[in-house]
């Protein structure tokens, strides 16, 4: 579904990942995690043009050379980091603004719905300003907006950051959802242990490459930590 | 006496509808641009222009310029926006020094094409005196006034309904979500700024069926769109037009009971008084960036 081969970014001369090959399979949720500047999210970044990048980038099995405002026209979606909502905006026209894309204008009704099935907590809001919503909220409004152009593949990045225990426990609840109904998911996160109850697939990165790539029912949590804190494996 | 500030606050009121055209017009372009452009009031004067020309050539109503107007001014926002488009490094303040030489520039054509005399409408219809009470306006600014509440509406709809208008707004609020949308940050700007150009045409007309034009005051509509701008705070139509009005009547108050030579000061001191006491505009509580 989406692959990189030997792709490189970076910012200016500082190169943030290298040579980083992944695959991430059709209908499968791959979850990326590690520790601060590990270049997660400086992945999705290059993923979605956001961040040039060397190497090359396939999306069902094509090169992907668009420019980032053609990728949710061709069912590439990111839900950014820190969930960059239209805060003067309502909500409701946060999630119009999600179903853009051309090809997604006409089922606008269908997809609002389908949003609204999902997150009942933003039908309730529908009216009120994205800026006034709670954390946990403006990430869901984040997730819903994302999902008005009905994606191949949805990138979402850091959802848990800054959310209370019982709302993350929500919003993955959510992503579990959607990849039951078939969504192909890549998710970055820092918190290992929820990422790992969703996953199907664990890429683990440090300094810009990834040191670890396993179907999520193999990790060893422990071995998993240890890469990821940069300790020695004891007793290995 | 108090017939005369009667007078003074209907006329403020008046022109206040066509300041709030030009003012709506700058903010659109600032709000999708992050740039001020600073020959926006050139582009109304140009269009001002073109109501004078069809006027005295064809002897046709100045309101049937618009086409041309529109033309006009929309052939020179597209040159201005292919060269703000241009500069890679800090744009806004870059732009500020673009835009102001290019007001310059048109001023300049529009001296040297119509010399410096002051103009205004001669049709009779339009100078038609229209009695409401003890107030008169000429029939001129009326419709002057009415096609400003019109667009104004339509704007806001526009904003509001429109796939394009929705694009303007979200690259306003966050220019990053709004390309991972699917939107195009250049197109979007490009639309803005010939929507704005499109309101400073309609701006330009009106203006010249109510009002006197002279090649400076380009210059002068600029700096009052930008008074009436940072009076409202950006991104809200009924704040715009309201500081509008404003300024309109406490130009025509000055020039009732004071001098017409102070107008131009009178915006200033209420620009600085409202800074003064409230410096985040007259309607703004809020200082948010998306």
């Amino acid at each position: 579904m989406l692959e990189t081969r030997r792709l490189r970014a970076g910012y200016g001369h500082i190169t943030v990942l290298w040579d980083l090959s992944l695959r991430f399979r059709a209908g499968a949720l791959t979850a990326i995690v590690g520790p601060n500047g590990a270049g997660k999210t400086t992945l999705l970044r290059a993923l979605t043009g956001l961040v040039p990048h060397a190497g090359e980038i396939l999306f069902q099995g094509e090169r992907l050379v668009s420019r980032t405002s053609d990728l949710a026209g061709a069912g590439l979606v990111m839900v950014p980091e820190g969930r960059m909502v239209f805060r003067d905006m309502s909500v409701e026209e946060n999630l119009h603004l999600g179903a853009y894309p051309k090809r997604c204008r006409g089922d606008l009704g269908a997809s609002l719905d389908r949003v609204y099935g999902l997150f009942p907590r933003l039908r309730e809001r529908r009216r009120q300003a994205a800026g006034s919503l709670s954390g946990g909220e403006a990430q869901m409004l984040a997730m819903g907006r994302g999902l008005m152009s009905a994606p191949r593949v949805l990138l979402i990045d850091e959802p848990s950051l800054g959310l209370a225990p019982v709302i993350v426990k929500e919003v993955f609840e959510i992503i579990a959802r959607l990849k039951q109904e078939g969504t192909t998911i890549v998710l970055i996160e820092q918190n290992t242990r929820v990422a790992l109850g969703v996953a199907d697939d664990v890429h683990l990165m440090r300094g810009g490459r990834v040191l670890l790539s396993e179907p999520a029912a193999r990790v060893d949590l422990d071995r998993l930590h240890d890469l990821y804190f940069a300790r020695e494996a004891q007793g290995a | 006496m108090t017939d005369l500030i009667l007078q003074a606050l209907f006329s403020g009121v008046l022109i206040g509808g066509v300041y709030a055209l030009v003012a709506l017009g700058l903010a659109l372009s600032f709000g999708a641009m992050r740039i001020i452009n600073l020959a926006h009031g050139e582009l109304v004067l140009l269009a001002a222009y073109c109501a004078y020309l069809v006027e005295t050539r064809t002897g046709l109503d100045p309101y049937a310029a618009i086409p041309l107007a529109l033309l006009v001014v929309a052939g020179v926002s597209a040159v201005l926006f292919l060269m703000i488009d241009r500069i890679r490094q800090d744009r806004e303040l870059n732009s500020l020094i673009l835009t102001y030489a290019v007001g310059i520039i048109l001023t300049n054509a529009i001296l040297l094409a119509f010399a410096s005399d002051v103009r205004s409408t001669a049709s009779p219809t339009l100078q038609d005196a229209v009695t409401l009470g003890s107030v008169y306006a000429m029939t001129g600014e009326i419709i002057a006034f009415g096609l400003s509440l019109v667009l104004m509406v339509a704007l806001w709809w526009w904003l509001k309904r429109s796939w394009y208008g929705r694009a303007v707004r979200a690259v306003s609020s966050n220019r990053a979500a709004a390309t991972l949308m699917g939107i195009s940050p250049g197109r979007t700007e490009l639309v803005a700024f010939l929507v704005a150009g499109a309101l400073a045409s309609f701006a330009g007309v009106a203006l010249y069926t109510m009002s006197v034009i002279q090649p400076a005051l380009g210059h002068a509509l600029t700096v009052k769109a930008f008074v009436i701008t940072v009076l409202a705070g950006v991104g809200s139509i009924p704040g715009v037009f309201l500081g509008a009005l404003l300024l309109g009547v406490t130009e025509a108050l000055t020039v009732t009971l004071a001098s017409s030579a102070l107008q131009d000061l009178a915006g200033m001191v209420l620009f600085l008084v409202v800074l003064f006491l409230l410096p985040n505009g007259l309607f703004g509580a809020r200082a948010r960036r998306g």
